[in-house]
């Protein structure tokens, strides 16, 4: 009995493990396993890849301007890094080595995420526009546009970038003349309407990156012909790829990215996760051309095209934010955060009231542009360094927190760390791989100092309503008569 | 799920009921006696009393006193068995109703070299016949120790093992390393089977809350364990395939013996209380508030962490019939936690069933069911961690408040729980067969579902003011399929072999979602979907892994042993392309004791030489899909908006770790002193690296077959029995095992970091570290520059006239453990055990956090040390380094050692057992975690609170302000009825 009960249940026990196998038990069945992303095998099965993509590459641009505007931005003179979140060698342009270059994020990977949009750009246009017949000229025209963006954008921070696997660097001119070639097959497949006039702008953005200055000037005034107040700007999206700047500058989890006294009314220039960022504006048309005219040595023309810059950039919106920010440094005492504290840009200077606005408190936020310019005063200039300085200041406050400046003060950066060590044909020292400043860039991060460091006691009263910038950018600028057309 | 727990309590209840109605009377007699320690004569307390072949069996109690009854009359062989002594047999004739006194004194034996072991070998072996090492935790080190999860029992018992707690939080487990780094990708946790069926062992099971991470370790208890086995990786695991290069623990339940139903309560009672010789606290960090009186010098002492209360209580029941045993048991658990919001609660009940269906055939059933419950504090890098904030001195900033202990209770808002809820099986048939066929088959699943929550209130202000909530659940289920068959054939004298041909199959499936809410209009809302701003997503992981084995052991002479076989493994790593790999082993042991001449020339000074030498593969498979060139898409402006995920990489294929090991087990003088060694070298073949991409290619890392990793070291086990007197027994024993681990080859791959920081490049460890270093750029003798390097010491040798620079890695490249156990009198036992680790560096994050306040930690603890001064080029003096530019000034000396284990445990007297109608009794106290010492002053070197989330390699090394695993203390009392 118990014999046979055992042969019963021994062959009931090779069943069950044959069964398993045999008997579709998905679970155990080796080949029933998924893998939930989209391989290559999927993606030639979408009926319009093309399409498909193009959000995509919309969302990278996205992520592109963002690393930009945060890690250039302190860099630059417009802003200091009190906190934890930003790693402060990016402070001190001369310390800036590949390694701190090295992120892919969004906040700070310009480089990473510029290459990332190029060569997404490229496999649209070389791996999946040739098969795809439902693919249209405004498709490609977008698709064109965002490679030339992303040429034009690493021209402006970096001397040299490579442009394909184990490719030596390509220099920053040539890279212009490459955004220059997308940006004109763009408008030639492009339809027309508001594409049109973004890649014009584009253009004249580019032309000046080269050193053209009439070409410059003739896409300028094509785009402001089409539409003189013009703005483009790239959205974000609080729940997924948000405003990168946002966070540092407004949100100050981390107490990161505090502006530089002489500008602190421009700040904040993002009061949401999902705030646009300007890509192009009017203004910077008008800019473009007084920096042709300033070239050319047509002082009277320079100033009539930054006093246009500046009644547009005045037209622009500037609705009231109530910013709880305590204008804090790194060791908690206090920031210039008075309206009545006078600022004078650096020893030589006048002081000059309004540059500071009261906080915490309510302020008006320049969402698109701001300036502490007047377009009458700048028409009444005099001198050429008094209008050179006028240029550079407009330009500076005009493009604030839109990843300009640091490219304007003549400062590239090395490009990514992984990038130098991955690539045979890259060695550390060679074209691309330091960061470049100008001799004329201050030492360390004697950009962002002013004196008195804190003009409260240590009972946050004010002790001094007179604040003196170090150094004035602007005027460094003007003396070493730093034009693009130059 | 209360519901399910009592239908499973019930089910495995009325089954033991079952069994019990099943007792037999007839014709039975019973053994009863003593069992000694030969020289001594003291007692063997916890000594195992059984029955081959029948399932009775019982343990010795007070004085060594035994029972076996209900035993079928004839002639029966009774086993005794007890760490530390031979195992020893007796044939005894017993008539139908007789009592039969057997008093047994047993020898000591340094090495258990009879024990038999079943991992890493197709059928069950005795140690003696192994040509590799495996280790083996028995029934009486595991209930004695006072622990709660396996990976805290393994710390200090396991040569060649590296067991480093990750924090002193709930829910997080420890990172266990067997013979160094082995592969560069991917956890090293070792795989871990529960009675034949594999279970998670994820180390990363929920959201990162700063760094530290809630671990599948964590609810693996050490309740109600027989057996552990552990294969370190190399040719003792080559029979578990590509899952095993990092090693086998396999854990064996008890089952329960016949008898009359045997009732264990156990009530325990304790404290934890907070280390804090690393916390600087607010006299320190607020020094001025301090000064002015607004803030006590030890806030943090006194205001935030406490001495937590915990309760434990279980109950067991075990026994049956000769047809069908038992065990059933229960334990519920409590405590406060040393710091707020990290309350913990625990009810787990585990059953077995072992039923025989005819003299040589069995089915076995286990099952368990483990309900946890705790809470968390942020942590780590988390800007919403109290404790970080507090000790870095950014609490008030991070909270807007105005005093530190207002900042204090804003930080302590934010509410994380965590629910856990474990349920495995395991079915199990065991056909003995003949002498010459046997057979088993084991099925089983784990299944791991746990559920965490990150609500943040509105109005805490470290985070969003308008409150916050996340909720995150992961699902896991493993199931297990295992048979095997073997011949023992020819069983001669001078030749017995044994031929196992095995199937082993896994699937894991892995679920993973979350939901999150920002921005809540009223308080008091828990769903997430109540929020402003709601987002979603979800992870999911599938593979399958399966193989077949054969396995040689011949025994020549009984004393020449010689072991082969292979593993043929399949996986779906690579999607639907199912693919292959072979790996084989070979061994050989030879047991010299046996010889004449080594016993005449040994006498009782050499008792047991023994040499054996093996070499065997396992591998490791990729993680699934890597093969393939994949698009990932994120919701962006109301569009699914693609990018690139893997680059592809066609030639992905396992990596392949060969092992060759040699060593010997021996005894000496008379059997008192045991030594264990094994010198081993492993090479990670076609090392698998998550190489990065060119960044001109747009693309993220592949990982690829690229390098080379090797392994070397050697493990040492001793073991010493000093003293042996009726009234006082001593022994002690040490561990210690080496580890240099080197990246040998990288192939086409160029250096990179595997965490921030940790650095893989050829002819350094795996990780090691390169930071930020001030430097003399131009010899003027001031610190003007910063660059990476590697942190190494140049002092530690010369070879062939050149010094010996390697790097520093974060993981030790020495450690071991010291124990030491006395016996006082027949019924007091003392025992003490601590570990240490060296040879490695650890990273102090927090006081990298606090030099964005001015704060220098380092100065405050390190008496005459000073923060570098950065000079400009032309020499004049300025601020203090960057934190970012001078990382170096944060890695320190790792080398600790910790006074891990004290237990004192009493014999209750029979008399005083008796009054509460227990068979017996004992009382026990110990401690855990006594005392600390490291070489640095400043952080706890033996954590690891920065993980790289996601459960991949983990280096370890990197903490955070965090809390240290408490100083333990607990009495308790446990009965046998």
């Amino acid at each position: 009995m118990r014999n046979h009960a055992h042969r019963r249940l021994l062959g009931l026990t090779f069943a069950l493990f044959l069964g398993s196998g045999a008997v579709g038990c998905d679970f155990l069945d080796p080949t029933n396993v998924e893998n939930p992303l989209t391989t290559a095998d999927d993606l030639a099965q979408a009926t319009e890849p093309t399409r498909a993509l193009l959000p995509g590459l919309r969302a990278q641009f996205a992520r592109a301007i963002n690393g930009t505007i945060v890690l250039t931005e302190v860099v630059s003179d417009n802003y200091a890094i009190h906190g934890t979140g930003l790693d402060s060698e990016y402070d001190n342009p001369r310390a800036i080595v590949p390694n701190i270059v090295n992120a892919t994020g969004t906040a700070t990977g310009l480089y990473w995420n510029l290459q990332e949009l190029r060569a997404l750009a490229t496999f649209v246009l070389d791996d999946i526009v040739p098969g795809d017949a439902t693919a249209t000229p405004d498709q490609l025209a977008e698709v064109r546009y965002y490679r030339g963006m992303a040429y034009l954008m690493l021209a402006e921070n970096f001397t040299a970038a490579p442009l394909e696997t184990d490719g030596t660097p390509v220099a920053a001119l040539d890279l212009v003349s490459l955004a220059l070639a997308d940006f004109e097959a763009s408008l030639a497949a492009g339809g027309a309407g508001d594409f049109t006039l973004r890649t014009r702008a584009a253009q004249a953005r580019t032309h000046r990156a080269a050193g053209n200055g009439s070409q410059a000037a003739q896409a300028a005034q094509q785009a402001l012909a089409t539409e003189p107040n013009f703005v483009f700007l790239q959205e974000y999206d609080a729940t997924s790829i948000s405003n990168a700047a946002y966070v540092f500058t407004t949100d100050r989890a981390l107490r990161e990215m505090q502006p530089l006294p002489r500008l602190d009314f421009l700040d904040p220039k993002y009061t949401s996760l999902s705030a646009a960022v300007p890509v192009a504006k009017a203004e910077e048309m008008h800019l473009i051309l007084a920096e042709v005219a300033l070239a050319a040595g047509s002082l009277d023309e320079a100033r009539g095209h930054v006093a246009n810059a500046i009644e547009i950039a005045l037209t622009r919106p500037r609705p009231s934010f109530n910013d709880t920010d305590q204008r804090q440094n790194a060791n908690l005492t206090l920031r210039p955060r008075n309206a009545e504290i006078l600022i004078r840009a650096d020893p030589e200077s006048p002081f000059r009231a309004g540059l500071v606005l009261t906080r915490p408190g309510s302020v008006p936020v320049p969402t698109i542009s701001g300036t502490s310019l007047r377009a009458d005063s700048v028409r009444a200039l005099t001198g050429e360094e008094a209008t050179w300085h006028a240029f550079h200041l407009a330009r500076q406050e005009i493009h604030f927190l839109e990843g300009r400046r640091m490219s304007d003060l003549g400062i590239r950066l090395p490009m990514m760390l992984r990038e130098i060590e991955a690539n045979p044909n890259i060695s550390m020292g060679g074209p691309g791989t330091q960061v470049v400043v100008p001799a004329y860039i201050p030492q360390d991060n004697q950009m962002d100092n002013f004196s008195p460091a804190s003009p409260y006691d240590d009972n946050d009263q004010l002790t001094t309503t007179e604040v003196t910038m170090q150094v004035d950018m602007n005027r460094v600028l003007a003396r070493e008569r730093v034009n693009a057309f130059n | 799920m209360l519901p399910l727990r009592r239908s499973f309590t019930g089910a495995l209840a009325g089954l033991a009921m079952l069994a019990l109605g099943g007792e037999l009377s007839a014709q039975t007699g019973t053994i009863r006696g003593t069992v000694i320690d030969a020289q001594s004569g003291r007692a063997l307390v916890g000594t195992q009393v059984s029955v081959p072949g029948t399932q009775r069996g019982t343990v010795a109690g007070a004085e060594g006193r035994y029972v076996l009854e209900n035993l079928p009359a004839g002639e029966l062989l009774v086993r005794y068995q007890i760490i530390g002594y031979e195992t020893t047999e007796r044939t005894v004739t017993i008539q139908a109703g007789e009592t039969v006194t057997l008093d047994l004194q047993l020898r000591t034996r340094a090495l258990a070299m009879d024990e038999l072991v079943v991992t890493g070998v197709g059928q069950a072996t005795s140690r003696r016949q192994l040509s590799t090492s495996v280790a083996v935790l028995g029934e009486q080190a595991i209930s004695e120790a006072p622990v709660q999860s396996i990976d805290q029992l393994l710390q200090g018992r396991v040569a060649g093992s590296t067991v480093s707690a990750v924090s002193g939080q709930p829910g997080t487990g420890s990172q266990i390393s067997f013979r160094g780094v082995s592969s560069v990708f991917g956890s090293q946790t070792p795989v871990i089977y529960i009675d034949g069926v594999r279970v998670d062992n994820s180390q990363a099971t929920a959201p990162g809350t700063g760094g530290e991470q809630s671990s599948a370790l964590a609810d693996l208890l050490t309740t109600d364990i027989e057996r552990i086995e552990i294969t370190r990786g190399g040719p003792a695991s080559t029979l578990y395939g590509s899952d095993a290069a990092t090693g086998v623990i396999q854990i064996f339940t008890k089952r329960g013996r016949p008898g009359a139903p045997r009732i264990t309560a156990r009530i325990e009672q304790g404290v934890d209380v907070p280390e804090l010789k690393y916390i600087l606290d607010a006299g320190i960090i607020y020094e001025s508030r301090v000064e002015a009186g607004e803030l006590p010098a030890d806030f943090l002492a006194q205001s935030f962490f406490r001495t937590g209360w915990v309760q434990s209580y279980a109950l067991g029941v075990s026994g049956g019939s000769e047809a069908v045993t038992y065990n059933v048991s229960g334990r519920i658990q409590d405590a406060e936690g040393i710091q707020p919001r990290n309350e913990s609660g625990l009810i787990s009940t585990r059953g077995s069933l072992q039923s025989t269906l005819t003299d040589n055939s069995r089915l076995q059933f286990s099952g368990s069911y483990a309900r946890s419950t705790y809470g968390r504090l942020y942590n780590g890098t988390a800007i919403a961690d109290p404790l970080t904030a507090l000790e870095v001195g950014d609490a008030l900033f991070l909270t807007g408040a105005s005093t530190v202990q207002e900042a204090t209770e804003i930080f302590l808002m934010a509410d994380i729980q965590e629910l856990v809820e474990r349920i495995g099986f395991s079915g199990g048939y065991i056909w003995d067969g003949s002498d010459l066929f046997g057979f088993r088959a084991t099925l089983g699943v784990d299944r791991r579902a746990n559920e965490q929550t990150q609500f943040q209130p509105i109005g805490f202000t470290p985070g969003n003011e308008e409150g916050s909530l996340l909720r995150f659940q992961r699902n896991f289920t493993s199931a297990t399929v295992d048979a095997a068959a073997s011949v023992n054939w020819p069983t001669t004298e001078n030749v017995r072999s044994t031929f196992t041909v095995g199937a082993q199959g896994f699937r894991d499936n892995e679920y993973r979602i979350f939901g999150s809410g920002v921005g809540f209009a009223l308080p008091g809302s828990k769903d997430f979907d109540d929020a402003a701003t709601v987002t979603a997503g979800e992870t999911r992981s599938q593979v399958f892994n399966g193989g077949i084995y054969l396995d040689e052991n011949l025994a020549l002479w009984d004393r020449l042993f010689l072991n082969a076989g292979v593993r043929f493994d399949a996986g779906t790593s690579f999607g639907d392309e199912v693919d292959f790999a072979t790996y084989p082993k070979f061994g050989v042991a030879y047991d010299l004791g046996r010889e004449q001449r080594v016993r005449d020339v040994g006498g009782d000074w050499i008792t047991e030489l023994r040499l054996r030498s093996a070499y065997g593969e396992t591998g490791k498979f990729p993680p699934p899909f890597l093969r393939d060139r994949t698009f990932s898409a994120t919701s962006f402006r109301d569009e699914s908006a693609p990018r690139f995920s893997n680059p592809g990489n066609p030639d992905l294929r396992p990596e392949v770790t060969r092992t060759f090991e040699a060593g010997f087990e021996a005894a000496f003088l008379r059997d008192r002193v045991g030594i264990d060694f094994t010198w081993y070298n492993a090479t990670t073949d076609d090392a698998l690296f998550f190489v990065p991409e060119q960044p001109v290619t747009g693309q993220g890392t592949q990982i690829r077959n690229v390098g080379e990793i090797s392994n070397r070291g050697v493990e040492l086990d001793v073991s010493a029995l000093l003293v042996n007197r009726p009234t006082l027994s001593w022994q002690v024993g040490a561990t210690f095992q080496t580890v240099n681990n080197e990246v040998v080859d990288m192939g086409i791959a160029a250096p990179f970091n595997v965490e921030p920081q940790k650095r893989v490049v050829e002819g350094e460890t795996v990780g090691a570290w390169y930071v930020t270093t001030p430097y003399d750029s131009n010899g003027d003798g001031n610190l003007d520059g910063s660059r990476l390097q590697f942190i190494r010491d140049c002092e530690d040798g010369v070879e062939e006239g050149e010094p010996v620079c390697r790097a520093y890695g974060p993981t030790p490249t020495r450690s071991g453990s010291l124990s030491t156990r006395v016996g006082l009198g027949q019924r007091l036992t003392l025992s003490a055990m601590g570990d240490w680790a060296a040879g490695h560096k650890v990273m102090d994050f927090g006081s990298v956090w606090s030099t964005f306040n001015g704060i220098f930690r380092r100065e405050e603890r390190e008496e005459g040390y000073e923060y570098p001064i950065r000079y400009s080029t032309a020499g004049v003096a300025g601020n203090p380094y960057a934190q970012s530019a001078a990382r170096s000034e944060f890695i320190y000396d790792g080398d600790w050692f910790k006074l891990r284990e004290i237990t004192a445990r009493y014999g209750i007297p029979d008399e005083l057992a008796g009054r509460l109608r227990a068979a017996n009794g004992t009382a026990f106290f110990s401690v855990r975690n006594a005392w600390i010492w490291s070489r640095n002053p400043l952080i706890d070197p033996e954590l690891s609170g920065l993980n790289p989330s996601g459960g991949g390699l983990a280096l370890g090394g990197e903490s955070s302000i965090t809390i240290s695993p408490p100083r333990s203390f607990r009495v308790g009392l446990e009965f046998t009825f």
